[in-house]
């Protein structure tokens, strides 16, 4: 690992800490204010990152997930406001609880965070290279040359010509420069906790490939906590150790990846993975989900968020939200599973 | 039927990292799509597949080469007669967000092109309000929801299939579709596809399909034919399934090979390629475009120009000095 502590002379608690930090996300709930007055985008969200490992978080647009990402931060925007629950991590405490100069020091140094569209996302009217500066003076960084190195090693890292990308501006990038830069902001301050917001989206396989292998290589080489949330399964399948697949503002369930794709529980997982094409066998089992996601305004208050889309819909999933209930290793939230599950068991006895 | 016959275009463009002076969007490309075919642009971006797709639906000039569209050579008409030609080919955007006036209903959308169809055909008024509802039944969507609303207040599917209806309003034989889901909600892309694959059913339209994704060109033209483009040029053409499922050219093999595999569903093909560098770093023009990139480059590649043609008893067309079955598809994992 390329460390250089030198670079991050400032910082408390950053200067001592190497390892891995483990997430807790327990109970999370963040409404937005709206003239039909607050309306949950993410609801009593339970989710553990193990240290050192890759969750995946997939959903469609409006499940919350980008919501659920800034929350890792405390970066809710008005009118969206947490408004209930923590996001427990390891050597920065509850980051739900920081204000003001806390949380802007947490950011950064703990947390490094790649933002949707990354490619758009820099200061078309400076350099990469003084961008980076920005960073390190508003990180109150001493030795700036020691930034600028370590930023030149990463860039070296994934395939870049550090040199010539710090003196470049984002218009003489490519997309999959722009998405490294991006990686590169997220890791220069020596952060352990890395999320990426849709980090592959908008480019095309090859580039997609290489920037999720970049994930994974620097995600082990330098020993992250990693969250990546995308609408593209095959993204987490290549990428994430852990899935947790979110709908209408709940996760509805998670597990080890393999396991969730290899022999999915929840209707709407089955649905999703049934909906890509693929390249070999029938491809007319693909099958389209019916129906289209929630909005904001459009989500059910009571009940099983996912029941309109729903082929197993019961009685029960218009009144009561389905509890997520633990099979091995998975988490499931769904009451047609568990009827089928106590049937199962039914019969056994 | 449209035919392209060596089809050239140069860009030119000032400076950056990215190198500048020109870039040679296509160079020499024949392409064929015949009525109610699918034909599939599949490569990187940069490749050239969208320049190609604009050219054959007459929204960008060419350098050089030859279109026809139904027997009629594109250069021998004033630009004012092409028209009516390229009418017949219409484009459906990526981004269905910007592709409609966000001004106006989707009544307005439809009926302002349909009452220039109405004249042109000699049609009643009446016929105008008629067909803008058949149109929107035949994208799957409810006429009395769809007509009175704004754009905004349609989801992102519901929007394509808007653009889509009106690019149906001209009755075109081709429907140009680039990457024309890769906006669209997940659950909601699939929808989109079949639509796509139905009308060239229910109306034998022909569909130019371009995007990055093989597998979507798979469930749209699964009977059609995949041009595979790097650097402006076909290096691999023939059948969809006979590509995807023994590509030859390493090219081919390096795009199938990054797509993901779904771990715990399939298993990796075993022999997947990995290209050297990136496109856009790749200048060379020597030899086999694709040589300095290719693994398996040898001597030759560099100092020799493949052809598009066959070799050998490998049914498809490729331009690979050394052309190879190599399996880099997923397979499906056996399921206990």
């Amino acid at each position: 690992m390329p460390a250089t502590p030198s670079a991050i002379p400032g910082g408390k608690t950053a200067s001592g800490e190497r390892t891995a930090p483990g997430v807790r996300i327990g109970g999370l709930t963040v409404v937005y204010r709206t003239p039909a007055g607050e309306l949950p985008a993410v609801s009593g969200v339970d989710l553990d990152l193990p240290p050192g490992t890759i969750t995946g978080v997939v959903g469609e647009s409006g499940s919350g997930k980008s919501t659920l990402a800034l929350s890792l931060l405390n970066a809710v925007q008005p009118p969206g406001r947490i408004s209930a629950g923590s996001v427990e991590i390891d050597g920065l405490g509850d980051v739900v609880a920081l204000r003001g100069e806390d949380l802007r020091r947490a950011r950064g140094r703990h947390v490094g965070y790649v933002f949707q569209a990354a490619q758009n996302s820099l200061n078309p009217l400076k350099t990469v290279g003084r961008q980076l500066l920005d960073l390190g003076r508003s990180h109150g960084v001493g030795d700036l040359r020691a930034l600028v190195r370590e930023a030149g090693d990463l860039l070296g890292r994934m395939g870049l010509d550090g040199a010539r990308v710090l003196d470049s501006y984002q218009h003489e990038l490519s997309g999959g420069m722009r998405q490294r830069v991006g990686i590169m902001f997220a890791l220069v301050l020596n952060a352990h906790l890395v999320v990426l917001d849709e980090p592959t989206t908008a480019l095309d396989m090859i580039t997609q490939a290489t920037i999720l292998r970049i994930i994974r290589e620097v995600h082990e080489e330098r020993g992250l906590t990693t969250l990546v949330i995308t609408h593209d399964l095959g993204v987490v399948a290549e990428v994430a150790d852990r899935l947790a697949v979110m709908y209408g503002g709940r996760l509805v369930e998670q597990g080890p990846t393999r396991q969730v794709l290899g022999d999915p529980r929840h209707p709407y997982t089955r649905g999703l993975i049934q909906a890509i094409p693929r390249l070999v066998g029938d491809i007319g089992e693909a099958r389209a989900l019916p129906g289209r996601p929630p909005t904001l305004a459009t989500i059910p208050a009571r009940g099983c968020v996912f029941r309109e889309r729903c082929p197993l819909r019961m009685d029960v999933c218009e009144s009561e939200h389905p509890p997520a209930v633990a099979h091995g290793a998975r988490l499931v939230s769904c009451h047609a599973v568990e009827a089928v599950t106590a049937g199962a068991r039914k019969e056994q006895a | 039927m449209i035919t392209g016959q060596g089809i050239t275009k140069t860009f030119r463009q000032r400076g950056g990292v990215l190198g500048g002076r020109e870039v040679r969007a296509l160079r020499g490309v024949d392409v064929a799509i015949a009525r109610g075919g699918a034909v599939s642009f599949i490569g990187e971006s940069g490749c050239g597949k969208t320049t190609l797709g604009r050219i054959l639906a007459g929204l960008e000039s060419h350098d050089s080469g030859e279109i026809t569209i139904d027997g009629v050579s594109m250069a021998s008409l004033r630009p004012r007669a092409r028209r009516p030609y390229f009418r017949r080919i219409q484009l459906i955007h990526q981004d269905p967000y910007s592709a409609l006036n966000p001004t106006r209903t989707v009544h307005q959308a439809l009926t302002a092109p349909l009452a220039l169809r109405a004249r042109q055909t000699g049609r009643p008024k009446g016929w105008i309000d008629e067909r803008a509802a058949e149109l929107l039944g035949l994208v799957g969507l409810d006429p009395g929801y769809a007509l009175p609303r704004y754009p905004h207040q349609l989801s992102g599917g519901m929007r394509q299939r808007v653009v889509i209806a009106r690019a149906l309003t001209v009755d075109p034989e081709v429907l140009v579709a680039d990457e024309a889901v890769s906006m669209i909600d997940v659950s909601l892309r699939l929808g989109i596809l079949a639509l796509l694959r139905d009308l060239r059913e229910r109306l034998g339209v022909s569909v130019l399909f371009i995007t990055h994704d093989v597998a979507t060109a798979r469930y749209i033209g699964g009977d059609g034919e995949l041009y595979v483009i790097y650097r402006g040029q076909v290096v691999e053409r023939g059948p969809v399934e006979t590509i995807i499922s023994a590509p030859v050219h390493p090219y081919t093999q390096a795009l199938l090979s990054a797509i993901p595999v779904l771990h715990g569903l399939e298993v990796p093909g075993g022999q997947a390629v990995t290209p050297v560098g990136a496109l856009e770093e790749d200048k060379h023009d020597a030899g086999c475009l694709f040589a300095r990139r290719c693994p398996f480059a040898t001597g030759r590649c560099t100092a020799e120009v493949p052809v598009l043609g066959r070799t050998g008893d490998i049914p498809q067309e490729h331009a690979c000095l050394h052309p190879e079955r190599r399996g880099v598809v997923a397979m499906p994992a056996g399921r206990a």
